[in-house]
């Protein structure tokens, strides 16, 4: 029931997590979901382009991580794991870690 | 132009579903609208061309915090379609089940998100630090609801024990006299309960609601009633859609609910307490006069003293049934075979309100239409109300305080809204 509003929840920290860091625009994000969380990859998929529409992600490319472990302690999550960034020329926010890590669990 | 990973590992969570437009022009409000994003759940839509038997499962899913209630009602309306009548020692189990909702839910309601408001906390976390007695106290009453649905309903989250024309499987005496020890320890703690939320500031606030709630002539109601309103009429269950309608506004995906050619209503404790104050036990009016209560209530900050007592009142009842229960002879009614072709409508008291249910059925028992009105529609428009005049009391809040404030009063009804709305967006324009 609450798929729509958790995406935009999602798409919401997306665009704060980019203006917070001085991003000019979010070319990757990168989600996991867990084995209960009634999310798939399809929908997410699906739903990504429009979901994204008119924030800094727009025309961002979408991977989803599934978990298939249903004894995950996050395994009814639906976690946004990192973004990649487009910025402006060096010298503007630092101090932020380079590469991701694995995701959730 | 570089690029760079931003490492986040957010779980995204169902917040800020509702959002409040208010336009002022001076402390004069033109504009209040509130908004209830989530989107619509098309359950009435799914329920046709499945059996009348699963009515009472399906819907339970409605509510996590009132799976019951959507039991209750469904089953009614079945049996009423089918013209079952349910053994009196079935119906009193029911009853039982019912308070152990109202229980469980209350307390949560009072102690977890209710509560908070009234001492200056964002939440019960903060609460529970500078007040661990009175959450524990929420917790323990929660757990005895808790107690009653496991023992009834075969578990405590949605329930799987009820059916049409009864229960799958009635408790045993030993496991009935387990919860009536339960029930027992409960009653001091749901005294105190009431004793503790009168105590909370009550600004001199009064609203002019129109209060509709079932009324019984023996019992305060639960289970079912005839529909009374306080603008002075009743009506049998069976013509609530003559009088109350359903509608949409532009502005939000839940429908609102009036009372055709009058307007917004009120239900719930506040309209349960006013209209059948003289059916509560002797031990739950002594309470309300030592917490200073009128036997009508209109102040809504003071609904938190009222379903306090709605607590106290269900743990004495269902003690009262505990202790007087006797295993049936048999868990259900026989079901009619052939199912006929059949219409029927269910009423019943869920936590926040009357819970309105109509089921069409085909040959077979087939559901060919169904109708839910849900107590958080029929408040919907009520709420509105309060929230237009709290903010036309406080024209001077600056903004963070304003939506604190508003979201107390959606909270003072009800915590299905205003849970999912902690962080209820406001849409202020000051001219």
């Amino acid at each position: 029931m609450h798929e729509e509003v958790l995406l935009h929840d999602l798409v919401e920290k997306v665009a704060e997590v980019s203006l917070t860091q001085g991003a000019l625009r979010v070319t990757r994000v990168r989600l996991w979901v867990g084995a209960l969380s009634h999310f798939s990859e399809a929908t997410l998929r699906a739903r990504w382009p429009g979901a994204v529409k008119g924030t800094p992600a727009e025309g961002s490319r979408v991977e989803v991580e599934t978990s298939d472990d249903p004894n995950d302690p996050r395994a009814t999550g639906l976690f946004l794991v990192s973004l990649d960034v487009e910025e402006g020329p060096p010298g503007g926010s630092g101090g932020v870690p380079s590469r991701a890590g694995p995701g959730p669990g | 132009m570089t690029e760079r990973t931003i490492r986040v590992d957010y779980l995204a969570r169902v917040e800020g579903e509702g959002a409040f437009r208010l336009r002022m022009t001076g402390g004069r409000v033109e504009e209040a609208e509130l908004r209830i994003f989530e989107p619509p759940r098309f359950f009435e839509a799914f329920l046709k061309g499945r059996s009348y038997a699963e009515a009472p499962d399906i819907t339970a899913r409605i509510c996590g915090i009132c799976p019951v209630a959507y039991q209750m009602s469904s089953t009614q309306a079945m049996e009423r379609a089918l013209g079952l009548r349910v053994d009196p020692a079935l119906k009193d189990l029911r009853r039982l089940l019912y308070c152990g909702e109202w229980i469980e839910s209350h307390a949560l309601h009072i102690y977890l998100l209710h509560a908070p408001d009234f001492l200056g906390y964002p939440d019960a976390i903060r609460l529970a630090k500078d007040h661990p007695e009175a959450v524990a106290r929420g917790l323990a009453l929660k757990k005895a609801g808790n107690a009653v649905l496991e023992t009834l309903g075969g578990r405590s989250v949605h329930p799987i024990n009820v059916r049409v024309g009864g229960f799958y499987r009635v408790p045993t005496r030993e496991e009935m006299d387990r919860l009536r020890s339960v029930l027992s320890g409960a009653l001091a703690e749901a005294e105190e309960t009431v004793r503790f939320v009168s105590g909370f500031p009550f600004p001199p606030v009064e609203e002019d609601y129109e209060f509709v709630a079932l009324t019984s002539p023996d019992e305060y109601p639960l289970g079912e009633g005839t529909v009374t309103s306080s603008a002075g009429f009743t009506v049998p269950p069976e013509r609530f859609e003559e009088v109350f309608e359903e509608s949409q506004v532009p502005y939000s995906h839940a429908l609102q609910s009036h009372r055709r050619k009058a307007g917004a209503y009120l239900v719930g404790p506040l309209a349960r307490y006013a209209l059948n104050h003289d059916r509560l036990t002797p031990r739950v009016r002594q309470a309300a006069r030592d917490a200073g209560l009128p036997p009508v209530v209109r102040n809504p900050d003071q609904s938190i003293v009222v379903r306090a007592l709605e607590v106290l009142y269900a743990v004495e009842e269902g003690l009262r049934l505990a202790e007087a229960y006797r295993v049936p002879p048999r868990p259900a009614v026989e079901m009619p075979d052939p199912v006929p072709a059949a219409e029927g409508v269910g009423i019943t008291e869920a936590p926040r309100g009357m819970l309105y249910h109509r089921y069409r059925l085909g040959e077979g028992g087939i559901i060919q239409e169904a109708r839910i009105v849900a107590p958080t529609s029929q408040n919907q428009a009520r709420i509105e109300e309060d929230l237009r005049h709290l903010a036309e009391r406080t024209p001077d809040l600056d903004e963070a305080r304003l939506t604190s404030a508003l979201e107390h009063a959606i909270r003072n009804h009800d915590p299905c809204i205003s849970c999912a709305t902690h962080f209820l967006k406001l849409d202020l324009v000051r001219q």
